[in-house]
């Protein structure tokens, strides 16, 4: 490697780098009081503290969204067949997010070298979210979010499942008759679909910092919304056997929005052919306990397309990402303690003959494995909190990972781990009050210096204040 | 040749009545088998969710329904849906449930769940479940305590607009005594009742409902 390659490489980079520090943390966050208008229940019913859901919230899901207890606009046929069930109040609801972040050490002035940018940012809004979230028709329900974005100040398409679900018993007398779930999803998030906690699209955090420095990379099924998240779109099936075994097959494809179309040498990432998305998971419920062991993964091709300044066509080898993922959880739900557990490992496996060919990468084979751990308890659902280990390990590698400021990482590695502590105060069930702390014992590879340019891991230490309202 | 006529004209008059007759019997049942579907939806894919396809529930949250008196069932599904029982799970989870269902779906589905079969006891402290029996057969006299077992039945199985009790949830029940005395949940003939029950006694007696 010479040193104009080097430079190269790390200037064609760096402006995504930054981008990545703007999205990397940026955690989807939805709770929908349009189901509570739909359905009359209260938010208790479908979440432990939103967006967490109960194991009825899950049912809820899994049946389509569909469960209604509102007058209906209906309409038959000539054969008496529905033609029409529509809820009468149309199922819109609200969420604003309005937050307050500051770093240990200020950040850069982004445009003066050795300045420093203003230290603690208020974002008013961080986030407002329109959603229509409910029943379309009879067994068909829609999740569909309109987000505006106070970072990027922008108002965009936001996270989306459609599902139709049909309800099956087979079987003889009560004792032996099995239930089954059958359903479709059309989603543009990978496990946007999913109803436990343990899996990315709703993980922990449920809320964090927009602007607060990210880590340099994440897993294709983690990366949210700056990966797969809103960037793809998928169509599956999904069989839920006796509220116990849960199966789903869903492929996904590039449905990037914006930029140029058909997709080109102009759009970056672009996934070659489908990426197939699989998940399996077995959920126990006794007494006011729930546990539920998972399995879940994707595979995908992916055409690099523009990366920094450089377009390459989407032609030829591509970079595959196989992603292998396990999840536990745990949840207690009593009248007046609420207790959760969870744990997710996901191992990534990234064979990179495109972005090698064209320069992108150092190395064909890279890996990346990430460990989440996440204890939560709340009191009468008003008050609690969360504790949490994360940790991201892989290999190095020098075109990927380039040392630049804040962003980059001095010795080419991805590593980085660290801890999340929360408390929640929820006045009413519809409203959050949060304190988040994330410390980081190592951020992109080191403890210390590890961008090379003087900043520690522990001067990305956030904490982050949000009023979360949903209505 | 009359004859004839009027025998023809009898058998299709005959044919016709019975054909419509038949019709409105296939109606009928039609409209029976459309009715049961719905019902089976209904419970499988709503009520049961909560309260078990069969009536038997997983988290006492919510309280088995199997064996239910229906009177009392169709009692409970009205004032959820006029809001009249007003405690809080039932403005959280049931005040929805029921406010779209028709008198007809409410007999349905109390129907439903009377007929399924009774949930089996589960044992627990064995001196707290006898003392629990000793409240429910012969109450507290020395508080002015009725025994349970005069409205419940004496093997706790109601009667009418009485609740079953036996097998259900110990938690669901304690939970309900506790509405009941603070006048979260009206029940005008409990609330003269249990108003001098003790927490201890409470915990004792449906201990041993849970048990049986």
């Amino acid at each position: 490697m010479t040193r104009m390659r080097q430079l190269w490489s790390f200037r064609r980079i760096l402006p995504w780098l930054g981008l990545g520090l703007c999205v990397s943390l940026t955690t989807p966050a939805w709770a929908v009081p349009s189901f509570a208008r739909q359905t009359g229940m209260a938010c208790a019913a479908c979440h432990t503290v939103f967006p967490e859901l109960t194991p009825f919230g899950r049912e809820f899901k899994l049946n389509g969204y569909v469960l209604d207890n509102i007058k209906q606009v209906t309409g038959i046929d000539i054969s008496a067949h529905e033609t029409l069930a529509l809820n009468s109040i149309p199922p819109i609801s609200l969420m604003a997010q309005i937050s307050y972040t500051r770093t240990r050490t200020a950040l850069p002035d982004s445009t003066i070298g050795g300045a420093a940018a203003k230290d603690g940012d208020l974002l008013f809004p961080q986030q407002v979210s329109f959603f229509y979230a409910g029943k379309v028709a009879d067994g068909l329900g829609a999740f569909i979010q309109l987000t505006y974005d106070g970072v990027g100040d922008s108002f965009g398409f936001d996270n989306t499942d459609i599902r139709y679900a049909h309800h099956l018993s087979f079987g003889g007398s009560n004792d032996n008759t099995h239930s089954v779930i059958v359903g479709v999803t059309l989603n543009n998030n990978p496990t946007v679909q999913d109803v436990w906690n343990t899996t990315p699209a709703w993980g922990v955090p449920y809320s964090g910092s927009s602007i607060a420095p990210g880590a340099i990379t994440s897993a294709k099924i983690d990366s949210g919304a700056g990966g797969f998240g809103q960037n793809v779109g998928g169509l599956g099936v999904y069989v839920w056997l006796d509220d116990h075994f849960y199966a789903e097959i869903t492929d996904y494809t590039s449905a990037i929005r914006g930029g140029a179309h058909p997709l080109d040498s102009t759009q970056s990432n672009v996934v070659s052919g489908s990426a197939p998305y699989w998940r399996l998971a077995y959920e126990q419920r006794w007494d006011r306990n729930s546990l539920s062991v998972g399995a879940f993964g994707l595979n995908a091709g992916l055409h690099p397309g523009l990366q920094g300044t450089t377009n390459t066509a989407l032609a030829g080898v591509t970079d595959k990402f196989r992603d292998t993922a396990a999840d536990v959880q745990y949840q207690f739900i009593g009248e007046n303690h609420l207790a959760t557990a969870m744990a997710t490992y996901i191992s990534e496996r990234q064979t990179l003959d495109a972005s090698v060919l064209d320069g992108f990468a150092a190395n064909v084979h890279n890996n990346l494995k990430t460990l989440k751990l996440t204890g939560e308890y709340y009191y009468q659902r008003k008050i609690g909190g969360t504790v949490g280990y994360f940790s991201t390990t892989g290999s190095s590698d020098t075109l990927l990972y380039p040392a630049a400021p804040v962003a980059g990482s001095a010795n080419n590695g991805p590593d980085t781990n660290g801890y999340l502590l929360e408390v929640n105060y929820l006045p009413w069930l519809n409203t959050k009050l949060q304190a988040q702390y994330v410390g980081y014992q190592k951020f992109n590879g080191q403890k210390t210096n590890y961008d090379g340019s003087g900043r520690n891991a522990s001067d990305n230490n956030t904490m982050y204040l949000l009023v979360w309202l949903n209505f | 040749m009359k004859s004839t006529y009027l025998v023809a004209l009898a058998m299709s008059v005959s044919m016709c009545v019975g054909g419509l007759a038949h019709g409105a019997d296939v109606a009928a049942d039609a409209a029976t088998d459309a009715d049961k579907a719905a019902l089976r939806k209904l419970v499988d894919a709503t009520c049961g969710t909560c309260h078990g396809a069969n009536g038997r529930s997983v988290s006492p949250t919510f309280p088995n329904l199997a064996a239910q008196q229906a009177p009392y069932i169709e009692l409970q599904l009205k004032a959820f849906k006029d809001q009249s029982r007003a405690d809080p799970d039932a403005q959280a989870y049931m005040w929805g449930m029921a406010a779209q269902l028709s008198d007809a779906k409410i007999s349905a589905l109390a129907g439903y769940f009377a007929a399924q079969p009774a949930p089996p006891g589960r044992g627990g402290n064995s001196a707290l479940v006898a003392q629990g029996k000793h409240v429910f057969e012969e109450g507290v006299p020395a508080r002015q305590i009725p025994p349970c077992a005069s409205c419940h039945g004496a093997h706790a199985e109601g009667m009418a607009t009485f609740p079953r009790l036996a097998g259900q949830h110990a938690p669901y029940l304690l939970k309900q005594l506790l509405v009941i005395q603070s006048v979260l949940r009206t029940a005008p003939v409990m609330h003269g009742v249990i108003k001098d029950l003790t927490r201890d006694q409470m915990q004792a007696v449906v201990a041993y409902l849970e048990s049986i």
